[in-house]
């Protein structure tokens, strides 16, 4: 109640508060005119009289002040009224106003960008109805897995410890789909990778899913155009086939064409009908850069994936389960239920047979879809945030250090106001208003900047996908972490001037003229630990850019054992359009029998993996007489190839024989080792004849080692070359499906290309070539992370570092004019020009050193963390730090010797008349 | 001088001008600078406001509608502002009263208590 009637009050009083300030100012004079009436009464004289009624009273501009305070909103009032003030001053000072806000704009753009990727990447939850809600679920079992087969992620610790996934059989789905009473609805969905599509005669390679019938209806979501999957497009693999297209789909192959809707396209050579359109935002809920295309029902699986149904396999391991929990159910009870239904089912396949660690279902938060590949970015995406959080504390510190300048020359401005009556916290209110104007007017300009840079920043991203897309659109919390980074800012860099400012010395300030003031070591010092601070994170910085820009150099210098100059690379996967066995194998040798008689083409080859391609296949293997030692790895790389692979990658063959043509499925079983394989199973004999088998199960005749090639790198560029097996691609026929051809060509690369496309349409024009690139153009993809690591951070360092340059600029520039009597006298005196310019570079390099002093051991300590990243140097690699350390004082040094030339024109009669 | 000062003039506590505002205005309403006199009279001069500081003080008052003001005219004929004591102002000054005597209290004890315990 009391508080109702204070706020009606206040308000009152807010309204009235023009009559009340003429009223107040009345009342008070009459007060002192009363007392002076009385002091005259006791016999003043009436000077004195009024002179000690004013003592007694005291302040008045402060008590009016004060008044003023309570009737309500009063700082409301103020904030408008230094805002105000605050534009006043920006508009007069350009230059400053300029520098400052292009460097808080830089530094605040490069924050929202990497945290606009962040939110995309890390934080941005489904666009889909309550998605905290959602769950995930996940199994844990131990090394013996109940999964005979799986699709999707798996990942297992270490050799024999404990492993997970997130990959479920159909049918232990569709238990808990129709005997959990947990769940208030539960659906499933699996990727499909590569879809083989073909829209109105063209075909194409796109990237599908296949959904429950109650996936949209259980995520919340309904149609953009046209309908979406329902429980009774699922049926049956009977009922008519359906598909949806993704929004993205939809505008970039049909230009969101309305009457897409009712089309046909063929998937894998089976016609499907386009019902609808996923709503915009919404990208799936496979991990993030898997965005399907198309989705079509679980039921229409086997049209969609070679290799047969499997909607009753129980022992494929292939479908993401989700679901909404009833509300009454905690995730024990529902874990427990399941538990029992995946025992159950786990029980009738053949996991069972073998024997096999138990297993238990977890739940993990669904509100963000499949994670894996968020845990991967995660980390670059630390490093880049911790690099542009440096870039902009550097920019705070040049702001600050530039207001601080200025704050000297309004010293006598401040002293006026301190005199006539203002608060000091009203003082620092106001110079603080004025630097959070600059840093909203950075902030404002900084996020035009990042949405302007968003799309090439994301190109840094390590993309395995073919395309990766992710929805970034700036959304409520990018704006507020841009006005929560500008506010921070504003008062960060604001604050110790505002405050420095306003800690005056009164009587000297007024009497002073404004340049020649005491007191000024103390600010001079502040700024000078700010410039020192500057230099030391620079440096810091353009170290981790030297890191990075090495590691490129390196990755692009490396060795890898094959040339990979002029070889063209395409991939076919014909399983998609049906071909099997026979006729398979048929259709790979017409292609390269074809290619090979194209003008150009030296050499040409087929191989199940092409190198630096991040696939690989791996296995197990058995060598009699070997036992591995303790902590080394069980499993070998390998390779299924083509007689020519050897010869078309130029990978020498060291000893023995190459694999042949007449090597093919009917022939005894051979394999072609590298040099690190045969260091490691062989290491004291020659390993040419010895043999050896895949793993326990290979039930076939020993395979016999009939040649060593020299070693060459497989996966990565950074990996040293791993023990690898080459095996005649037709001894592989079990794997065979998609599969890969490199082309070893002189002349022009799209000629040939298009020459290739051709032979490969006459063979079969429904037959899309995917992943078609260089040799080379696969090899800087596989170091795209790097090499955006090395443009960033390098662009960051030199960002870095004009920021210090202009801040070391600034304040020699400010203590230079400063001085410029004491230097009028000085060259009176008869100091030379020399002397003048060494007495202000000496302060140069004092602050330039002492700032290398603490960046060097500041570095050391904070590469550290980027050590896993580096290729071929060390975090404490001698040359980039010498070289950084170079630059920067080379730099910095020239910054101060601009100011210091012009310290030695001083013309003294000048300067002595500057008083 | 410095000795003179130190006996006249004793600093106020805090909060307390609040309270010898609207004990001033008990009895009868005032004008601000009736109230310091009154102040000033009846401390026999060893409260010494500083005078000014009574105008805040009274719109803190007002807000809080403890006492409320009107226009009217002073003994020698000048408009003045007069401030009357509301019905809630008198209940607070009853309440800061026996508030300011149980502090007052307390801290005579600690002051006196070992005295009595020596006696």
């Amino acid at each position: 109640m009391t508080k109702l009637v204070q706020i009606y009050q206040r308000l009152l009083f807010f309204l009235r508060r023009e009559k009340l300030a003429s009223e107040l100012e009345e009342e008070m004079r009459l007060h002192l005119e009363m007392k002076v009436q009385d002091y005259l009464d006791a016999g003043m004289n009436p000077e004195e009289a009024r002179y000690a009624a004013l003592r007694q009273f005291g302040n008045i501009t402060k008590l009016k002040e004060e008044s003023r305070e309570m009737w309500g909103f009063r700082s409301l009032e103020a904030l408008i009224q230094d805002l105000r003030y605050g534009t006043r001053m920006i508009r007069k000072y350009p230059g400053f106003t300029a520098i400052a806000v292009l460097s808080l704009a830089l530094g605040i753009g490069a924050n929202t960008a990497i945290f606009s990727m962040i939110d995309a990447i890390l934080l941005k939850m489904l666009p889909v109805k309550d998605p905290k809600e959602l769950v995930l679920l996940e199994w844990h079992s131990g090394s013996k897995f109940p999964a005979r087969s799986l699709i999707g992620n798996i990942s297992i610790d270490g050799e024999n410890g404990p492993s997970k996934s997130t990959s479920f059989s159909y049918p232990a789905f569709e238990q808990f789909r129709n005997q959990s009473g947990s769940f208030k609805n539960i659906f499933a969905f699996a990727d499909v990778y590569q879809l083989n599509a073909s829209i109105e005669g063209h075909a194409e390679l796109i990237r599908g899913q296949v959904v429950s019938g109650n996936y949209y209806s259980g995520l919340g979501l309904n149609a953009q155009i046209g309908r979406i999957i329902t429980d009774q497009d699922d049926k049956s693999a009977g009922s008519e086939p359906v598909a949806v297209l993704s929004y993205r789909f939809w505008q970039s192959r049909f230009g969101g064409d309305l009457s897409t809707i009712g089309k046909t396209i063929f998937l894998n050579g089976n016609p499907f009908t386009i019902i609808g359109v996923t709503p915009q935002k919404f990208s799936g809920t496979l991990d993030i850069g898997n965005s399907p295309d198309i989705s079509v029902p679980m039921a229409m699986q086997a049209m969609v994936m070679p290799g047969g149904s499997l909607l009753n396999d129980l022992d494929t391991w292939w479908v993401q389960i989700m679901g909404r929990l009833k509300l009454e159910v905690t995730q024990q009870q529902a874990t427990a239920e399941l538990n029992v239904f995946l025992e159950q089912s786990v029980n009738s396949s053949k996991a069972s047979e073998d024997g096999r660690d138990p297993v238990k279902v977890e739940l993990l938060s669904g509100s963000k879809g499949l994670s894996d590949m968020r845990k991967y970015y995660s980390e670059p995406l630390f490093i880049l945030m911790s690099v542009v959080g440096m870039v902009l504390l550097i920019a705070c510190i040049n702001v600050a250090n530039l207001l601080l300048a200025r704050a000297g020359s309004r010293q006598k401005e401040i002293a006026v106001r301190l005199a006539l009556g203002a608060s000091r916290g009203r003082l620092i209110r106001q110079l603080l208003a004025e630097s959070l104007l600059l840093s909203v007017i950075g902030g404002v300009l900084g996020l035009l900047l990042a949405y302007g840079i968003k799309d090439i920043l994301f190109t840094f991203l390590p993309s395995f996908q073919e395309s990766l897309v992710i929805n970034i659109d700036i959304d409520a919390r990018i704006l507020g972490f841009t006005l929560g980074i500008s506010l921070l800012t504003g008062i960060l860099f604001g604050l110790a001037p505002a405050y420095r400012a306003t800690r005056l010395d009164l009587t000297p300030a007024l009497k002073a003229s404004a340049k020649v003031l005491g007191r000024e070591r103390a600010r001079f010092g502040l700024a000078k630990i700010l410039v020192i601070a500057q230099v030391a994170l620079s440096l810091l910085m353009l170290i981790g850019a030297g890191l990075f820009v090495r590691t490129l150099q390196n990755l692009e210098n490396v060795d890898s054992g094959f040339n990979p100059e002029n070889v063209l690379l395409f991939r076919i996967d014909p399983t998609l359009n049906g071909y099997k066995g026979d006729q398979l194998v048929n259709l790979y040798k017409q292609i390269i029998e074809r290619i090979q008689t194209i003008p150009g083409v030296r050499s040409a080859s087929m191989s199940q993996h092409t190198l630096i391609s991040g696939s690989s296949w791996i296995a197990d293997i058995s060598v009699p007489d070997f036992t591995p030692k303790p902590g080394q790895k069980k499993y070998v790389y390998c390779n299924g190839v083509e007689a020519n692979f050897f010869k078309t990658m130029e990978i020498p063959i060291l000893s023995g024989r190459s694999i042949e043509d007449q090597d093919n499925e009917k022939s005894p079983r051979v394999a072609v080792i590298n040099e690190a394989m045969a260091r490691i199973y062989f290491p004291n004999e020659n390993p040419i004849g010895k043999n050896f088998k895949f793993g326990k199960s290979d039930k076939g005749s020993p395979v016999e080692i009939i040649g060593i090639s020299r070693d060459a790198k497989y996966t990565s560029l950074r990996a040293e070359a791993p023990p690898t097996i080459y095996v005649p691609y037709l001894q592989n026929l079990k794997m065979l499906g998609a599969i890969s051809y490199e082309i070893r060509f002189s002349g022009d690369p799209a000629g040939t290309l298009a020459a290739i496309r051709q032979e490969v349409q006459e063979v079969d024009k429904n037959l899309p070539l995917f992943k078609v690139k260089t040799q080379i153009k696969q090899m800087e993809e596989s170091i795209t992370q790097e090499r955006q690591f090395a443009r960033l951070s390098g662009l960051f360092g030199l960002l870095a570092l004009l920021l210090a340059s202009i801040g070391l600029y600034g304040i020699m520039s400010y203590s230079v004019a400063r001085r410029t009597s004491e230097i009028g006298i000085r060259m009176a005196l008869g100091a030379t020009r020399k002397d003048v310019i060494w007495m202000v570079m000496r302060e140069v390099v004092l602050l330039t050193l002492i700032g290398v002093i603490i960046g060097i051991p500041a570095s050391l300590a904070a590469t550290k963390i980027i050590s896993s990243m580096l290729f071929g140097l060390t975090p404490t690699d001698p040359i980039t730090i010498s070289l950084a350390t170079l630059v920067i004082i080379t730099v910095v040094a020239f910054a101060g010797y601009i100011p210091a030339r012009r310290a030695s024109k001083v013309d003294p009669m000048t300067a002595l008349r500057y008083e | 001088m410095e000795d003179n000062k130190n006996r006249k003039k004793s600093e106020l506590l805090p909060g307390t001008l609040e309270m010898l505002i609207l004990k001033s205005l008990e009895r009868d309403c005032m004008h601000g600078y009736g109230i310091a006199q009154h102040i000033q009279r009846l401390s026999r001069d060893v409260l010494q406001v500083e005078e000014g500081s009574l105008y805040p003080a009274l719109q803190r008052l007002q807000l809080k509608a403890w006492v409320v003001s009107e226009w009217g005219h002073s003994a020698n004929n000048r408009r003045a502002r007069y401030y009357r004591l509301t019905p809630a102002g008198r209940k607070q000054l009853g309440q800061e009263v026996a508030n300011f005597n149980r502090m007052l209290e307390a801290i005579l004890r600690v002051i006196e208590g070992p005295e009595e315990e020596g006696a």
